[in-house]
């Protein structure tokens, strides 16, 4: 994977390309603004940029802005937004009318390894990474309903696990039930938001959206 | 040896160019403009009178003495009643003119309250404390303005005196033996007259100018000092009113200065300990699985155990230091009032509908006085009310932010009673805004705060 980083604190900067190293991935730019990072991504084209919201020069949400820049500009690359806090409105700004290769995550995440680098790795694919903070925040903020109001508690349950990128099998895990039982819920959950079967992988995205946008 | 003649040299100086210096055209434009001014006073009774005389027009003619009376007595009143605001209206300008003119300048007294409905607008003009001082010195400026009007007097007399011998040949050429009237000059005491019959005559007219209008500049300067004295005694913003000013300019600063202090204590959390203790838990992270691969020796799972141990206490450390941080200061809160009120209401318990109307940007301190309250409310509500539902309306047009904050709960919340609400009003307090509860016993609870949209 070829990654491209944007976060101004330095120790944590490089802690996070010794990890990505570690792991075999190729980190093309570690800068620490947004102007630098859009610059760095316009050269390298990677697959997925990390970004820290608070950058200088105001140290408010320059990061996010320059996320929301790199999803018009370059939307082969993939867009990981990284934050020591998790805002609503900040997370409705980023998935607006398309959840494909985005991902928002507590800094808190990178601790455990492992998960940090599938979350990664889902979003320079195309596929979404969200905090599960976040999915109870957008679910929190009264935008459930209608579209949503067919499927059951389980399913709910299930979509929320997608919305925050796992896998089937992932979601088989948490909820302690077998894969077979997750795969018929979530056709089931396909069938009855009516996205249509032929779509692939990014029918999972859409459900996602479907669901935070209810 | 030459130092009291040079200073005596020095004062004849500037006592000879004083007429022709820039203060001295100033204060003679400032006496100038404060006749006219000064004769408002005499408006008034003209205003008494007209209504006198409109009265006696309009009535049946049954008592023309208790017509007229009647007629004053609605003149005097209307007359009380437009004082205070005619004469601030005045002051302005008296103001404007010192500061144009003298140098001086006086700030303007806070403004009269509005009162509400035409009771409240008698009761705002009669209790209007500024307006009374601005009727006091236009009542003064009478005197004033006829004082005014003699230092203009000496200026125009003294220069008029000046001229009398040049032209004095042009008009007295006739042959002799033709006796004529001898011409009028003007001396500093007005109503007495000198008569010039001759031309070496017209030199004491000569003389009499030269010394008025030498005398001008200094005349002109003592009915100015003395005027510039009761407009700042009298139109300013009294010794009360600026300490007011000053207080709560000082407390605005406080304010500002707190709110500042606390987002400098969030940013430095934010780069500091919380990404020192991010990194850590990354590095624990990276280190617990080097360690899984190490195969089942004691000391190897001792390792592991400890790893693991740190990294989870790392990873809480984090969640609460975030927690402690967003307390302080919720980062968001610099992106806008509305973002983070969204989060706020996104992580309630209770479900919240929230609508924010704000054109403009508070100050940041208004903001951060505007969350929290927010915040305490929410809390509030999940804790006591046992709502369904809570709504957070946030308005921000008419030149002040209000917040309200709804819910159909069991109500009964009770600010005597400890509830943080007591706390709220002191917080909203120090801003001179105002916090509102309605709350039966039953419900609904309807807690609206005012709050000004700068300190």
């Amino acid at each position: 994977m070829r990654v491209v980083i944007a976060e101004d604190a330095a120790v944590f900067r490089e802690g996070l390309v010794r990890l990505l190293e570690d792991r075999g991935h190729q980190v093309c730019a570690a800068v620490a603004d947004g102007e630098a990072l859009l610059a760095a991504v316009a050269a390298h084209r990677p697959d997925v940029a990390v970004v820290d919201i608070r950058m200088p020069p105001t140290h408010t949400d320059e990061g996010l802005r320059a996320a929301l820049r790199l999803r018009a500009d370059h939307p082969e690359t993939g867009v990981l937004v990284f934050s020591q806090y998790i805002e609503t409105r900040y997370a409705a700004r980023l998935l607006q009318g398309n959840a494909a290769g985005v991902g928002y995550l507590l800094k808190d995440r990178v601790a455990d390894v492992a998960e940090f680098t599938e979350a990664l790795a889902r979003v320079a694919a195309g596929g979404t990474a969200l905090d599960p903070e976040v999915v109870g925040q957008l679910l929190g903020a009264g935008r459930h309903a209608k579209g949503l109001a067919g499927l059951t508690a389980r399913e709910r349950e299930v979509l929320a696990l997608m919305a925050e990128g796992r896998s089937n099998a992932g979601i088989a895990d948490l909820l302690v039930i077998s894969a077979g039982v997750v795969e018929k819920h979530v056709a089931s959950i396909f069938a009855k938001l009516g996205l249509p079967p032929a779509e692939g992988d990014n029918r999972r995205v859409l459900a996602v959206l479907r669901y935070l946008e209810a | 040896m030459g130092g009291p003649l040079t200073a005596a040299v020095a004062w004849a100086r500037a006592a000879l160019l004083a007429p022709l210096s820039r203060r001295a055209r100033s204060e003679l434009l400032f006496c100038l403009a404060g006749i006219p001014l000064g004769l408002c006073l005499i408006g008034v009774l003209v205003w008494v009178m007209a209504f006198a005389a409109l009265v006696l027009l309009i009535s049946p003619r049954s008592d023309p003495a208790w017509v007229t009376a009647t007629g004053v007595a609605v003149g005097a009143l209307s007359a009380i009643l437009l004082a205070t605001r005619v004469a601030r209206r005045l002051g302005a300008v008296h103001r404007r003119l010192a500061a144009r003119l003298l140098g001086t300048r006086v700030p303007a007294p806070p403004p009269p309250e509005r009162g509400r409905g035409r009771l409240g607008w008698v009761a705002a003009g009669l209790g209007d404390g500024p307006g009374w001082r601005a009727v006091a010195y236009q009542v003064v400026k009478l005197p004033l303005a006829f004082l005014e009007a003699y230092a203009v007097f000496c200026w125009a007399g003294g220069l008029v005196n000046l001229t009398y011998p040049f032209w004095w040949g042009l008009f007295r050429n006739h042959p002799p033996g033709v006796t004529l009237d001898p011409v009028p000059a003007v001396t500093p005491f007005p109503g007495r007259l000198l008569q010039i019959a001759t031309f070496p005559g017209t030199f004491l007219a000569l003389g009499v100018g030269l010394a008025m209008v030498l005398a001008a500049p200094w005349v002109t300067r003592a009915v100015v000092a003395v005027d510039r004295r009761l407009l700042v005694a009298l139109l300013g913003p009294g010794r009360l009113a600026l300490r007011v000013r000053d207080l709560e300019h000082t407390r605005a600063l406080a304010v500002d200065d707190a709110a500042a202090q606390l987002r400098r204590v969030e940013r430095d959390l934010h780069d500091g300990a919380q990404i020192r203790l991010a990194t850590l838990a990354m590095h624990l992270g990276l280190a617990r699985e080097s360690l899984a691969g190490l195969g089942e020796a004691a000391e190897v799972s001792r390792a592991r155990e400890l790893v693991d141990a740190a990294h989870r206490d790392a990873k809480q450390a984090l969640g609460e230091l975030r927690d402690l941080a967003r307390g302080i200061h919720p980062p968001v809160l610099d992106s806008g009032l509305d973002d983070a009120l969204a989060t706020l209401a996104a992580t309630s318990a209770i479900p919240v509908e929230l609508a924010c109307d704000l054109p403009e940007r508070p100050a940041p301190a208004i903001e951060t006085i505007a969350y929290y309250c927010a915040a305490e409310l929410l809390a509030n509500a999940a804790k006591h009310s046992q709502a369904g539902r809570v709504t957070v309306q946030v308005d921000g047009r008419h030149g002040r932010l209000a917040l309200e904050v709804g819910d159909d709960g069991v109500g009964g919340a009770d600010p005597a009673r400890g509830s943080g609400l007591a706390g709220l009003a002191q917080r909203v307090s120090t801003v001179d805004g105002r916090l509102r509860v309605s709350s039966p016993q039953g419900g609904p609870t309807l807690v609206s705060v005012h709050l000004p949209l700068r300190t």
